[in-house]
């Protein structure tokens, strides 16, 4: 029998995760930024409060997806949840700053290949 | 005797000398008579009636002395039968007097002696037998036949008791066969010898029918045995292998799910409920044919991934509502059995509850050990059927012959109860239905109990030497492991495990340093963290977080959606240190 190697993951499957959904909400995007309206509470999803901390500044919808180990399906999933509850609030980030102040998707590429040239 | 015969013989002697002296009276009063007639009569006629009286006279004398004689003869002939008829009377008295004594006293003692076995001829001697031959016929016969009854029941007794020590014998060694051997031979063919070594072993019985019957029975009973222990364990190795196959198409599957974006994610999805499902399937006939569960983890699990986990296994799992804000955490030998365990109890209030109601299932933190209810509002069961169900549950009876039809999740919750000491109860339900009651002891509980926060740490401790990473039960401490092992060239940053300590990281500038083979974000953490801090601590303040951490995590986070086939070449340069990791079953040691 197969033991160990492929035993230290979770036993959480993704559809228990987001309750049987796989239609994730459009209204975000990868960089949407995301903050907390509230501090989590007893008897949340961990899923949730996890999300509730890492937000409580700004934070990407990517950068939270990284932080959870979630695919970014998963993500925007809970993240709808959450905005459904007014838990959070999102914004894109366009919409703070300046376009021009945002670098180009190109160069970013750039920077992108640079430094992993490093 | 001849005392009353006395008297007659007196009396008739009197009788027959009275006789003729009468009989002489008589004759002299009539002589007397004529000669008075004669001379009273007249003359001329004297003569004629003395003539008369004469004739007359004589005729009487004549009659009465032939009567004489007559009585006298008459009387010696009664006289003689009398004698006769005495002699007679004693002979019967005397007899019947010896035939009393023979049966009174004779005979008694002769069947005593004969009984005590004096032989038939002696005891007549001694016992000095009737003088009449007939009696003493009787006797002899009597005594013949009374020694033959008596060696007769003599033998017949004999017989009896060699006939009845037989029996006694038999019996014996049957109630030894019955009570002690077969079980014995039984209990050491199920404890798998062969049936030539458990017939060498016990003493069977004398008797050859019974011996021949024993050998038959045991040499069956160790074929059955045998049969279905090979059985057995076919099974549970085909299973296993299924279950390994199951386990790696998780992984893959969770694997893809990370990989590919969100136009399949929702096939992969059901595509991991199934193999989910039939991962149950398998690991319940695994266990019911005596394999192993499919996974073991290595680090406690807490309460919500346990019942997620458990819930994700059964077909109905948008029907079952969790309630529990727990933060206990099962031990890691533990938790696969309590999740199965768990599955298994909710298919079942999943499948006889209606298809639109809801299964209800609660955890509670008590001083006994956490208390999980799963309740349904199902049909309410019968009596019968509860008691069955704690029957099955309750785990005495771990005999595959107990199980029934498609049954069997119930038997394997019976075994998985009694291997971790978990107590299941049925009850009815206040929803209408069914409720049971899992109390898992304190000791499958993981003694840590941390905040929710922490106990999925960041990798940003990972590469550090002082933590602990492979200690027993780090319930928070210890890195999280990959989900996936990364079989995915693009997502396998394998060599991250090689880094050993993290290196000084930073430029003097500020900006983070990407060591070869590791990703960004990775070289951001080293940087940030030289030293192992608290994970809970490390949020707290600083959550302004730099560029560096950001584009770290944008840049993972974009890698894993799949979106760059390109993301190959600069993550893994093609490590031929590692090969395996490609592979995608083998763990990252200390990396997550």
């Amino acid at each position: 029998m197969t033991r160990g190697p492929v035993d230290i993951g979770d036993p959480d499957r993704l559809y228990m995760v987001t309750g049987g959904r796989t239609d994730a909400d459009d209204a975000f995007d990868l960089v949407t930024l995301i903050v907390s309206e509230c501090e989590p509470t007893a008897g949340m999803q961990s899923e949730h409060v996890r999300i509730l901390e890492i937000c409580r500044h700004p934070t990407a919808l990517v950068e939270v997806a990284a932080e959870l180990k979630l695919p970014i399906t998963v993500v925007r999933i809970l993240l709808g949840d959450l905005h459904d509850m007014g838990q959070i609030s999102a914004r894109h980030p366009r919409a703070a700053r300046s376009v021009a102040g945002l670098p180009e998707t190109a160069l970013l590429q750039e920077v992108l290949h640079g430094l992993r040239n490093l | 005797m001849s005392v009353p015969a006395r008297p007659r013989q007196r009396r008739s002697a009197k009788g027959a000398r009275s006789s003729p002296a009468a009989f002489l009276v008589i004759l002299l009063v009539t002589a007397a008579g004529a000669a008075s007639a004669a001379l009273l009569a007249p003359r001329p006629a004297r003569g004629w009636v003395a003539g008369t009286a004469a004739v007359a006279w004589c005729c009487l004398a004549l009659v009465t002395a032939v009567a004489l004689r007559r009585v006298g003869r008459a009387r010696r002939q009664g006289a003689a039968q009398y004698d006769e008829l005495e002699a007679g009377r004693s002979d019967w008295r005397r007899q019947s007097a010896e035939t009393a004594r023979l049966v009174t006293v004779t005979l008694p003692g002769l069947a005593g002696q004969v009984r005590e076995g004096v032989p038939a001829e002696e005891a007549l001697a001694r016992a000095a037998g009737p003088a009449d031959p007939h009696l003493r016929q009787l006797a002899q016969l009597f005594a013949g036949e009374l020694a033959d009854a008596v060696r007769r029941a003599t033998e017949a007794e004999a017989e009896l008791h060699a006939v009845r020590g037989e029996l006694m014998r038999e019996t014996g060694q049957l109630t030894r066969l019955t009570e002690e051997t077969l079980p014995a031979a039984i209990t050491l063919l199920r404890g798998g010898s062969s049936a030539d070594t458990t017939l060498g072993r016990f003493d069977w019985p004398q008797n050859t029918l019974l011996r021949d019957t024993a050998e038959r029975v045991i040499r069956e009973l160790a074929h059955s045995e045998r049969r279905s222990a090979a059985a057995q364990a076919a099974s549970a190795k085909a299973l296993s292998r299924v279950q390994a196959k199951i386990v790696s198409m998780l992984a893959d599957l969770r694997d893809m799910q990370d990989r590919h974006g969100e136009e399949v994610f929702g096939d992969l999805l059901r595509l991991d409920h199934s193999t989910s499902q039939l991962g149950l399937m398998t690991d319940r006939l695994a266990l019911l044919m005596g394999g192993r569960s499919s996974r073991v983890w290595n680090k406690p699990i807490v309460m919500e991934s346990i019942l997620r986990g458990a819930v994700g296994r059964i077909a109905a799992y948008r029907r079952v509502r969790l309630h529990s804000s727990s933060r206990a955490a099962i031990s890691g030998f533990a938790a696969e059995g309590v999740m199965h365990l768990l599955a298994e109890l909710m298919d079942n209030a999943a499948n006889f509850s209606p298809p639109i109601d809801e299964v209800h299932v609660y955890v509670e933190e008590r001083s006994a050990g956490l208390v999980i209810t799963i309740e349904d509002s199902g049909l309410k069961m019968s009596d019968a059927a509860m008691r069955r169900a704690e029957e099955s549950v309750s785990g005495r009876s771990t005999d595959l012959a107990t199980l029934q039809g498609t049954r069997l999740g119930l038997g394997v919750v019976g075994r998985l109860a009694v291997k971790y000491g978990i107590s299941v109860n049925y009850r009815p339900s206040s929803r209408g239905g069914t409720g049971v009651v899992v109390l898992l002891p304190p000791q499958l509980v993981a003694q840590q109990r941390t905040p929710l926060v922490t106990e999925h740490p960041p990798r940003r401790t990972q590469a550090e030497p002082v933590v602990p990473a492979p200690a027993p039960a780090p319930a928070a401490e210890a890195p999280r492991p990959a989900r996936t092992p990364a079989p995915a060239p693009a997502a396998e940053a394998s060599p991250r495990s090689e880094v050993p300590a993290p290196r000084a990281s930073a430029t003097p500038g500020g900006l983070p340093v990407r060591a070869p083979g590791r990703t960004m974000a990775e070289a951001e953490r080293g940087r940030r963290h030289p030293a192992p801090e608290p994970p809970a601590a490390r949020r707290e303040p600083g959550l302004a977080r730099d560029a560096g951490t950001r584009f770290g995590a944008f840049h993972r986070s974009r890698r894993g959606a799949g979106s760059a086939p390109d993301g190959t070449a600069p993550e893994n340069p093609g490590d031929p240190r590692h090969p395996q990791d490609r592979t995608g079953t083998h763990p990252v040691p200390t990396d997550d």
